[in-house]
């Protein structure tokens, strides 16, 4: 045995008593914490991502009655905010939560909108100002497409066209019968309600893409007639020269803020409109019964075909009087409503938002008009940004810009499940599924355990722990050699190595315990050993083995 | 009203409306892809074949078989662009047509940027002959037109039928699944497909611009009448297609020679209408049996 200075030695603690069959001092191994490999398994090794990890919600203190106290839209049972009382589980503080947010970003969004006006820096104003009439009013003409195309799943693209020819109509009442301004929207509405009937018969008959391509060709079929009519402008470029409600002696400012507000109110009557059908008893029947799903709805006894009807004449109406209103605001129309154009334009600010969701649309709306009118001086490059915009959100987006959110949290989960499949260890730990299945949870735990104890084990297996079992395989040992051989006398019976005396002093062999009362140990090597204290170091020799292989 | 020359109208129109709605037609049935970027396609074909005009050669093998290859690298373009990302996610068929949208406003408003709202004119390739025979005028124009796009057509209908890569389209139109458990390959195919179909599209560029101009939204039109035939015969079909570009070609050289040219679009809407709503499927499609996305 090598005497090196640096070797850490251990002491026999009952040396001093004077047994002569036991060393007083051995070198060992450096000392090893056997809590490091359970601090290592505790660790959290998942990487974390620093955004949308918690749901953060503001805590409002709610006290005794005021607790469960709701507020609601008179005569309705509705609430105006959702509200959700309860109790800390921890402080037992009585608090309030608004678990839906949305109605609250509305209000602020609409303030933002009342006072835009008075913000804008002067030199901008006009771009602007008219920019956001411009915005008002496709959001409100996308939140009645969004009526067709999302709740009831029909892709209508003869929208716009719909608005043109109530515009074109209503302006062509005006000038030539001289209807004042407020009576557009009501003639619109009867145009539109015309136009509704006659897109609403081939989509009963007609589904998805021959709808959609029908419905291109139509607008086409517009276009071409309204650039080709004299009746229409065709040598003018459009149709101008109706009544506008906008009194024309005012300063030009002011007429544009008039301008501004009335194409919000509009705004807000379609999201009213929208709210209406979507989150009522047609919305939900049309959202049950999607293309393709339509057998299973009316197997549920929905009449799917009235619905669509019904959406389609309610969206075609409201269309028509945003296109009188159109009429009314531009002082006529031009054939640009029905250029293919702006059906691109239309999918762009509904696809970039988020299709389904009326924010979603203002707010794709809001996006595609500020590049389109506020950067003019780009030229084409602005339309083909939004293009890129638009591309980027069909191929990387699910539900648009709102469903970033949703979409994050479901790709995260789909990481989190893929690491922790690869982080549960082959060899005594159970994979997720497994252990679901276990009945025992027990086993989970001393499986977990068990692969951790033996790790630690591992590491303690070296030349002189095997030399000191073989000096002396009973008795006194040092720490590492004491834990591995109360490891290893800790484990079940079956397998479990014995010796068996073949001749008492003599000869000795190991064998292998059944683990059953009456059945016979089985011979595990044809080996024999020539005392007892050898065959107890032979098996030592076999367990070592065996827990380093495993 | 002179019989002959609406004949001749007719079948001009036909085989360049049938050009373009055979390329919608099979791109639907293999890929399941709307393309609405067909007009983008058929603009840039047409660009392709100016620019060979203007820097390569007047000839008109050299313009026509640039417009076919620009075309057919647009299809390419196009398929990178909308089939390979998204045909395996959910909801493809929309976001697909969606895709495609988005590409049709990106090209044309890059070829407006590049090129400038202003017409092309091509060369005319086929010369300035004429026949006259039995008091019908046949311009070489006329001729060629009919004659190109029938041999073009015929060489892509006879390579879909006899050769191996044909077979493999004609698979994945009938079944999409089926043909990729058999080995063949979705992207692969996907890629011959837009090909095809580009250089179709860049081929009727050519033969239509020799009749108007080539300018950056010169496709909307033709795009818009290719998927009305489209429709008419039953998306994926070849035969239907071809069956309802002779009915809506005739139809349109009637109207112009009857009623008047500004008519030609309601008399064209209205009988595809009506054909919709009498067969929902198309000419030539059968409810049961059309691709279900």
């Amino acid at each position: 045995m090598s005497e090196d200075p640096k070797q850490r030695r251990w002491r026999n603690p009952i040396a001093r008593w004077g047994r002569n069959d036991s060393p007083d001092e051995l070198p060992i191994q450096e000392w090893q914490d056997p809590l490091q490999p359970w601090r290592e398994n505790r660790a959290y090794k998942v990487r974390l991502f620093r955004i949308g990890h918690f749901r953060y919600y503001w805590k409002f203190r709610g006290h005794g009655s005021r607790l469960w106290h709701r507020t609601r839209w008179w005569p309705t049972r509705r609430r105006i905010l959702l509200l959700r009382g309860g109790y800390n589980p921890k402080t037992l503080r009585a608090e309030k939560t608004i678990s839906d947010k949305r109605p609250v970003y509305w209000i602020m969004a609409f303030a933002l909108m009342a006072i835009m006006p008075f913000l804008v820096p002067q030199n901008l104003t006009n771009t602007l100002l008219s920019a956001a009439a411009i915005f008002a009013i496709y959001a409100a003409i996308n939140l009645c497409w969004m009526l067709v195309i999302g709740t009831a799943g029909i892709y209508s693209l003869a929208t716009y066209s719909v608005v043109g020819a109530a515009a074109y109509g209503t302006a062509y009442l005006s000038i030539q019968f001289g209807m004042p301004w407020w009576s557009l929207p009501f003639f619109g509405t009867f145009i539109g309600l015309v136009f509704g009937v006659l897109i609403a018969i081939p989509a009963v008959r007609l589904d998805g893409f021959y709808y959609a391509l029908l419905t291109l060709g139509l607008n086409e079929l517009c276009r071409v007639y309204v650039l080709q009519s004299r009746t229409f402008g065709s040598a003018t470029g459009g149709l101008y020269g109706a009544e506008t409600y906008i009194p024309q002696q005012w300063s030009s400012e002011h007429q544009l803020m008039l301008g501004y507000y009335a194409s919000v109110v509009v705004m807000i009557m379609a999201l009213s409109l929208y709210r209406l059908v979507d989150g009522r008893r047609l919305g939900r029947i049309l959202r049950m019964a999607p293309e393709k799903r339509e057998a299973f709805a009316e197997a549920c006894g929905v009449n799917y075909r009235r619905a669509r009807i019904q959406v389609f004449l309610i969206s075609s109406t409201g269309l028509g009087a945003i296109g009188g209103f159109y009429a009314a605001h531009f002082r006529g129309a031009s054939p640009s409503l029905f250029g293919i154009e702006l059906v691109s334009l239309g999918l762009a600010m509904l696809v970039i938002g988020g299709m389904r969701r009326a924010e979603g649309v203002v707010l794709g709306t809001l996006i595609v008009v500020l590049v389109r009118d506020g950067l003019v001086t780009w030229g084409p490059i602005r339309l083909i940004l939004i293009g890129i915009i638009m591309l980027a959100a069909v191929l990387f987006l699910r539900g648009g810009l709102f469903g970033i959110k949703p979409q994050f949290r479901a790709w995260r989960d789909k990481k989190k499940s893929e690491n922790r499949s690869t982080r549960a260890e082959k060899g005594g730990e159970m994979l997720p599924e497994e252990s679901t299945e276990c009945r025992d949870k027990d086993q989970v735990y001393f499986r977990r355990f068990d692969k951790m104890q033996r790790d630690f084990l591992k590491t303690l297996v070296c030349d002189e722990v095997i030399e000191e079992h073989r000096r002396q395989p009973l008795g006194q040992h040092s720490e590492a050699l004491e834990r591995l051989l109360l490891y290893f006398r800790r484990q079940p019976q079956r397998d479990k190595y014995a010796i068996q005396a073949i001749e008492p002093f003599k000869a000795y062999r190991i064998v292998a315990l059944s683990g059953h009362r009456g059945v016979a140990p089985r011979e595990v090597e044809e080996k024999t050993y020539p005392s007892q204290a050898a065959a107890y170091h032979g098996v030592f020799l076999r367990r070592v083995q065996d827990l380093l292989e495993t | 009203m002179d019989w002959g020359i609406i004949a001749v109208d007719a079948l001009q129109l036909a085989c360049i409306y049938g050009t373009l709605a055979v390329g919608i037609s099979i791109t639907w049935s293999s890929l399941g892809l709307i393309n609405l970027a067909y007009g983008f396609v058929f603009a840039a074909g047409g660009y392709g074949a100016w620019l060979a005009a203007e820097h390569l050669s007047e000839h008109g093998i050299a313009v026509m078989s640039a417009g076919i290859l620009t075309g057919a690298l647009f299809g390419i373009v196009v398929w990178a662009l909308a089939f390979l990302p998204i045909h395996d996610k959910p909801n493809f068929t929309m976001r697909g047509m969606i895709a495609t949208v988005a590409i049709s406003l990106i090209g044309n408003q890059t070829l407006m940027w590049y090129f400038g709202p202003r017409a092309k004119a091509l060369p005319e390739i086929f010369g300035y002959a004429q026949v006259e025979y039995a008091g019908i005028v046949l311009t070489a124009n006329t001729a060629g037109t009919v004659a190109s796009s029938i041999v073009l057509l015929g060489v892509v209908l006879w390579w879909m039928k006899s050769s191996r890569r044909g077979l493999e389209i004609r698979a994945m139109m009938m079944n999409p699944h089926a043909a990729s458990l058999v080995g063949i390959g979705v992207r692969r195919t996907g890629l011959y497909v837009m090909a095809l179909t580009g250089a179709l599209a860049g081929l009727a560029s050519v033969l239509l611009s020799q009749v108007y101009y080539v300018s950056p939204f010169a496709g909307t039109t033709p795009l818009i009448k290719g998927l009305a035939i489209a429709l008419c015969g039953g998306l994926g079909s070849i035969a239907g297609a071809l069956i309802a570009a002779v009915i809506l070609a005739v139809n349109e050289a009637i109207t112009a020679a009857t009623i008047g040219g500004q008519y030609v679009l309601i008399t064209q809407f209205g009988l595809i209408i009506l054909i919709i709503l009498i067969r929902p499927r198309g000419i030539a499609g059968i409810l049961d049996r059309a691709r279900e996305a």
